[in-house]
């Protein structure tokens, strides 16, 4: 009678499960939903967008030092829900790669090959026992030359795919839902109907009409293809025409 | 490989002398989506479903089919994110060789490298088996080649063969179907039939992908289009 994987080790280290299945991953998809926040990203005909929830948990707490969105290169935003260490030193990674290819090469990474290589940094640990998987799933926008607006996701078993519409964080499933909805009908979403897609998305499955303060909102477009934070300002007139809308 | 911490080896015998996360790696390619390979008497042609997760992904941003050389093409079962890893050491095996003979590798040099690394990883310290195995399409001076590589590092040359989900009724099927005097297309027919077999929904140029390759030596993934018109053929 075989023993087994080594008396439950499996649950420890990535190595497989009876049923082949690799329960250090799951556990650390886990991580990302316990984060307790939830992340939209939409992509339309000519920008894409992603929004994430800003939650403080304690006054005291300098609130321009909380943030979940990066920039990686002028041109590439990453948006990281999940753990919030292993998301700096996933961006910490992904900022060196970017740096390292523009020295190589000559030009701009990517946003696909960026992904690419931050999910086969995952990847790696997901097969390696020393490191643990990180847990954190990583949001990529940018504007690419050839394709056009790019949305990419990246989640800790090393897949990534690009994206019409995504979700991560507590409400994935619920936004997943939302989304397959709208954007079943392939509609070509202005600059403006994009975010405003991405922020009604958001307040709709968490049931909550947001202040500007409450959420965050990066963007990069066609026209000015530098990944931008939207200001309180800018948010705040995105809300008004929702609820305008509504 | 040995990772420091990690110096000894996570994949042991059982006392009835298996290696079992072998045993697990291959649990895990059997969850994986069916893909499956067919060697014609002047060419060879591998396919598999390509089901997404979502219809918010975007079908275009996925190649499941890769090729290695520009005459050899690789497909797999099981879990993408190791399976290219393996691509790009391949890749690399494959320049190697082309570096230092200024020949392209023999198909059959680089599917036993492959299989090497493969086997590396069911024995080095503080690493798991990979959880993928490979269909190996080739056409070379030993002519039209198909090689499937399993996650222990063992390999053989197939004149059809099937990976992933279903593996029992694709098998089944190609025996029935298989001659070996095939020409590539009738095996890019018969291809679509089994995968369409066990296919659950409505099978199309989006959810499928074929790659090929025939006498002229170049190995090219099927456009979405190109799909469709042999789709229709096949009605």
């Amino acid at each position: 009678m075989s023993r087994g994987s080594g008396a439950g080790y499996d649950r420890h280290i990535t190595i497989f499960s009876p049923e082949g299945r690799l329960y250090q991953v799951e556990y650390a998809f886990k991580a990302v939903k316990a984060a307790g926040i939830t992340s939209i990203g939409v992509r339309g005909k000519d920008s894409v967008c992603f929004v994430t929830q800003k939650k403080v948990p304690d006054k005291l707490l300098d609130q321009t030092s909380v943030t979940h969105l990066f920039s990686i290169t002028k041109y590439i935003g990453l948006l990281a829900t999940g753990m919030t260490a292993d998301a700096k030193s996933l961006v910490a990674h992904a900022r060196n790669e970017a740096a390292e290819f523009k020295f190589k090469l000559g030009y701009e990474i990517p946003v696909d090959y960026l992904a690419k290589r931050l999910a086969d940094k995952s990847q790696v640990y997901t097969q390696h026992a020393y490191m643990r998987p990180l847990g954190v799933s990583a949001m990529l926008i940018g504007i690419d030359d050839e394709q056009g607006p790019q949305l990419y996701k990246c989640d800790p078993a090393g897949h990534y795919f690009g994206y019409k519409a995504t979700s991560s964080g507590s409400k994935e499933q619920e936004a997943v839902n939302f989304l397959e909805k709208k954007i079943k009908s392939n509609p070509q979403l202005s600059y403006e109907e994009t975010v405003q897609t991405a922020i009604s998305c958001l307040q709709s499955i968490l049931l909550e009409d947001f202040k500007p303060t409450e959420i965050e909102v990066g963007v990069v477009s066609a026209g000015k293809p530098e990944f931008r934070v939207l200001t309180t300002e800018e948010i705040d007139e995105h809300l008004t025409a929702i609820s305008e809308r509504d | 490989m040995g990772d420091s911490q990690y110096s000894f080896s996570l994949t042991t015998f059982s006392p009835s002398g298996k290696l079992v996360q072998i045993e697990y790696a291959l649990m895990a390619v059997g969850a994986g989506q069916t893909s499956l390979g067919i060697k014609a008497s002047n060419g060879v042609v591998i396919a598999t479903e390509k089901k997404l997760p979502s219809i918010l992904v975007d079908e275009a941003s996925i190649n499941k089919i890769q090729s290695l050389t520009p005459n050899i093409g690789v497909v797999y079962s099981g879990m993408g994110p190791d399976s290219r890893v393996l691509v790009r050491k391949s890749r690399k095996q494959a320049q190697t060789y082309q570096r230092l003979y200024q020949e392209p590798i023999p198909l059959s040099q680089l599917v036993r490298e492959t299989a090497a690394v493969m086997q590396e990883f069911t024995q080095s310290g503080g690493v798991r088996p990979f959880g993928v195995s490979l269909l190996v399409a080739g056409f070379d001076d030993n002519g039209p080649q198909l090689y499937q590589v399993d996650p222990s590092g063992s390999y053989f040359s197939w004149k059809a063969s099937a990976i992933g989900k279903n593996v029992s009724n694709a098998k089944t099927f190609l025996e029935k179907r298989y001659t070996d005097d095939m020409e590539l297309e009738d095996a890019i027919h018969t291809a679509i039939l089994t995968l369409k077999e066990g296919f659950e929904g409505q099978i199309s140029g989006k959810n499928i992908e074929i790659g090929i390759i025939d006498d002229k030596r170049i190995f090219k993934v099927l456009t979405p289009a190109e799909v469709d018109d042999y789709l229709a053929e096949v009605e």
